[in-house]
């Protein structure tokens, strides 16, 4: 199958295609994958029959109006509802091939690969150092000096290790909201996972921690599978390859970024996008 | 009289009667803590911390006493505050809209406000009739009985007071539940617990009843758990109701002595409490 | 490279089911010592009817209306002791409520901001002050204070009332089962106006600010707002006050005189469950006096229990419908 036709398969138009996003090598691999995936809190069907492809080293952007089902979904991806009962989850997630809905999987090594930010920054009440050495401390035994470099690695990748680097011993509760977020960032890097999953990272920030958060998601981008959950269209536009459009609970439209926000084929999708509601 | 002056009469009484309670009732507050320091501070003397309990009709002080107490109190906190805690984390952890924990939270409350002469009693049946002798280990158990509950509470409101959203974090970070609560719930809610435990130990610092058929008294210097030993309210019982002016002398060092350590206590952990909220 | 990997999943494994191996543990360890709470309660319960079974046997169910008490002829009642215990609660009842009422109304509705906290600690160190504390000072500060000025006040006035001026008479003597309902009062009023203070922020500020808005005095809010929507809670906070009265005991003790014996009037000395516990327990020689005595303590936690129970159902049935 020649390049164009797999171009062609992908739905890129052909003048998109010099610049590369068709072409073989930049064919994003399938990561993850969400199939007939349906959710309920108790009796309240959240979502319904979702299925969907998670490419590694993409983003992929999860939009729509509150109540959506958009984080619901996000959460099953790490099994994180199961701390819940009255939540339960059918249908399959694949993630390298494996279904992670299987009943019998260990969460907590699930856990260890995929890993999560939340909505509202959420450092533990331990000293810096200790909040991103907790998630290593799990799995793995390091010599003091691995631990420190590893430390070092993780918050330089969330761009916060100039400003914390002297104060690596004081409680990360003292540190400003965005730094916060940047902080449980490079917590959930230092355990090198392989997919990261972002619930509207940025929602709780000011406009100038937002702006370096989508900076570093851009950059994080070529490590990792990111999903994220954004209530922020413009957000969406901005730092992702991929976006889903979600209401009720249903997937409404599945696309690239770009053929989403110009030229959506579904008319909700279009309704929302231009601000018709939510 | 028209309507709307008989209402703003109805209301300035209503209010009047409101102040006069406050008032009223800070008034004993100040009456007691008063008439404590004026008799109490007359025994406050060296001979208070460095003499035993006396016969009646001479002067001493009341070191066997301190110690004793301090000594059961020390175990009785030692024994109860990790039941405690333990029991707490299951109400707050383990045990969502459970049947079995609604139970316990019950028990517990009652347990919270059962009369303190009881547990001395049960403590007695249990302990002292089997052992065949009064004992300082009777006594610790008996006011670790009165620990327990409060630690309970304290612990279980605190741990629900820990955002969901931190355990999440943890969670998702591959923690199992155990290192989730005690690496991370814990440490959230240290404040707020060391607070219930400084609230348990001003609690039974001043219990007489559960000492009074458990740890009994004991004249003289004993460092013996395994013997009566004795302790401050139980010899401010003794020396208070007899005819002694020595005796009662030193009960009012005693009385003054219990209050001062249960309201630093109070206010201490008062004063923790706004602390860590400010500081957050 | 791959060797790490494999190395870290190795590990990792073993931490997971380390880590499973934890959680079981640690579960179970918590739900041990919850379950302990449930035993100290059993425990009680099986200590007291053990030790009360050969008093209970030997008087029946004349036991609780008997006024005996005669250890040398081995006859016990516990009509004295219960009689006491509940009119010192009562009258730790009468004056306690409407004070601790109208303590919280001042904090909660009068009181400005800046007030609020220091004074809520005032009265709640009230409820700090351990209860030998009260006794001693009833004892030495009050009982001569209430036989001098108080007592022959009351003998002079009420007790001149016919009929209802039986409750009055007899000589001051200063201790008595009237000063120690009082000192109950002082002790249970900071538990009854805590509650009620809790009880009385549930009510959401939009419904007071309609009545208020409306034209209302503050005291027109209180009665017709507040207390019928707090009124569940209320009622559990008074029958809280109530088990800790009955249940006080060295406080009590020291003032009341004990005395096995029913009057009439609320001056003469007379006698609690509790106090007669404290005082004739270790002094007790003989079976069946130490078993009477046990049974008195299975009664009054018979009595304690009952209250409490209902006071916490009223409690949480508040509580459900503040939807918390």
């Amino acid at each position: 199958m020649s390049p164009n036709d797999t171009a062609a398969r992908l739905g890129v138009p052909p003048e998109l295609s010099d610049r590369g996003l068709g072409s073989p090598e930049a064919v994003p691999s399938q990561k993850a994958e969400i199939r007939n995936v349906n959710f309920f809190y108790d009796r309240f069907q959240a979502l319904k029959n979702i299925s969907l492809p998670l490419h590694d080293k993409r983003v992929t952007a999860f939009i729509g109006p509150s109540g959506c089902g958009k984080s619901t979904l996000l959460r099953i991806l790490n099994r994180i509802y199961e701390l819940y009962p009255g939540q339960r989850a059918t249908g399959e997630v694949l993630v390298d091939g494996e279904n992670i809905l299987e009943p019998g999987l260990d969460l907590n090594l699930l856990r260890a690969k995929i890993g999560m930010v939340f909505q509202k920054p959420t450092p533990f009440p331990m000293t810096i150092y200790d909040n991103i050495a907790f998630g290593i401390r799990l799995y793995e035994r390091l010599t003091r000096s691995e631990l420190d470099d590893r430390i070092e690695a993780a918050l330089r990748r969330a761009a916060l290790w100039d400003e914390v680097k002297d104060k690596l011993r004081q409680s990360g509760l003292g540190l400003s909201g965005g730094q916060q977020q940047r902080l449980c960032i490079a917590r959930a890097v230092a355990v090198e996972p392989e997919i990261l999953l972002l619930d509207e990272p940025a929602s709780a920030l000011d406009p100038l921690s937002t702006q370096r958060i989508e900076e570093l998601i851009a950059e994080l981008k070529d490590d990792y599978c990111i999903a994220i959950v954004t209530h922020n269209m413009q957000q969406a536009a901005r730092s992702s390859d991929y976006t889903a459009f979600m209401y009720l609970g249903e997937l409404i439209e599945f696309d690239e970024t770009e053929r989403i926000f110009t030229h959506p084929t579904q008319k909700q999708t279009e309704d929302y996008i231009t601000g018709r509601f939510g | 009289m028209d309507l709307y002056t008989r209402r703003r009469i109805a209301n300035a009484v209503v209010m009047s009667l409101s102040i006069g309670a406050t008032a009223f009732g800070l008034l004993w507050l100040v009456l007691v803590l008063w008439t404590l320091l004026e008799n109490g501070i007359a025994a406050i003397t060296p001979a208070l911390f460095s003499q035993m309990t006396p016969p009646p009709g001479s002067t001493g002080g009341l070191l066997n006493a301190i110690f004793g107490s301090v000594v059961m109190t020390l175990i009785a906190t030692l024994v109860g505050t990790p039941t405690g805690i333990l029991a707490g984390t299951f109400l707050a952890e383990y045990s969502r809209g459970s049947r079995f924990g609604e139970v316990v939270r019950f028990i517990n409350d009652i347990l919270l406000s059962a009369p303190s002469i009881i547990v001395g009693l049960f403590v007695y049946e249990v302990m002292v009739v089997r052992m065949g002798h009064f004992s300082a280990w009777a006594g610790s158990m008996a006011l670790a009985i009165i620990v327990i509950p409060v630690v309970v509470r304290t612990t279980e409101d605190m741990l629900n007071l820990v955002p969901n959203a931190l355990r999440e974090a943890a969670a998702a970070l591959g923690s199992p539940k155990w290192k989730v609560i005690v690496m991370v719930s814990y440490r959230a809610a240290i404040q707020g617990m060391v607070t219930g435990v400084m609230l348990a130990v001003a609690r039974i610092a001043g219990e007489t009843a559960p000492l009074l058929f458990t740890a009994l008294n004991n004249q003289f210097w004993s460092t013996n758990l395994n013997a009566p030993m004795a302790n401050l309210p139980v010899v401010i019982f003794q020396f208070a109701m007899s005819p002694y002016a020595d005796w009662q002398v030193l009960a009012w060092g005693g009385a003054l002595l219990i209050t001062l350590t249960v309201l630093c206590l109070n206010i201490g952990a008062r004063a923790l409490a706004s602390w860590s909220t400010f500081k957050q | 490279m791959a060797a790490d990997i494999a190395l870290v999943e190795r590990s990792a494994a073993q931490q997971g089911r380390a880590g499973s191996l934890g959680d079981t543990v640690f579960r179970a360890l918590t739900f041990l010592f919850a379950l302990l709470v449930l035993l100290i309660l059993g425990g009680v319960i099986v200590a007291l009817v053990e030790g009360a079974l050969p008093a209970l046997r030997t008087f029946g169910i004349s036991f609780p209306f008997s006024d005996v008490w005669n250890p040398v002829t081995e006859k016990f009642g516990a009509l004295a002791p219960v009689y006491g215990t509940l009119v010192t609660s009562a009258i730790a009842m009468l004056v306690g409520i409407p004070v601790a009422f109208g303590v919280a109304v001042f904090i909660t509705e009068i009181s400005p901001i800046w007030l609020k906290r220091p004074l809520a600690t005032m009265i709640e160190l009230l409820a700090a002050i351990p209860s030998i504390i009260y006794g001693i000072w009833g004892l030495f500060v009050f009982a001569p204070f209430v036989q001098q000025y108080i007592q022959p006040y009351l003998i002079d006035s009420l007790g001149q009332i016919p009929g209802f001026g039986a409750l009055f008479a007899g000589p001051p003597l200063g201790i008595g089962v009237l000063t120690a309902g009082f000192i109950l009062a002082i002790m249970v009023l900071p538990f009854i106006s805590s509650i009620m203070r809790d009880v009385f922020e549930t009510v959401p500020a939009i419904l007071k600010e309609s009545a208020y808005g409306l034209g209302a005095t503050r005291s027109e809010v209180v009665r017709q707002i507040v207390l019928p929507y707090t009124r569940i809670g209320i009622v559990g906070g008074i029958m809280l006050g109530l088990g800790r009265a009955l249940g006080e005991t060295m406080a009590v003790t020291f003032v009341i005189g004990n005395a096995h014996r029913i009057s009439v009037s609320i001056l003469q000395p007379g006698t609690t469950i509790s106090a007669s516990l404290a005082n004739e327990f270790t002094e007790a020689v003989g079976d069946l006096y130490l078993s009477s005595l046990i049974a008195l303590g299975f009664i009054l936690f018979v009595i304690t229990f009952v209250v409490l129970a209902i006071a916490k159902l009223m409690l949480l049935r508040l509580q459900q419908r503040a939807g918390g």
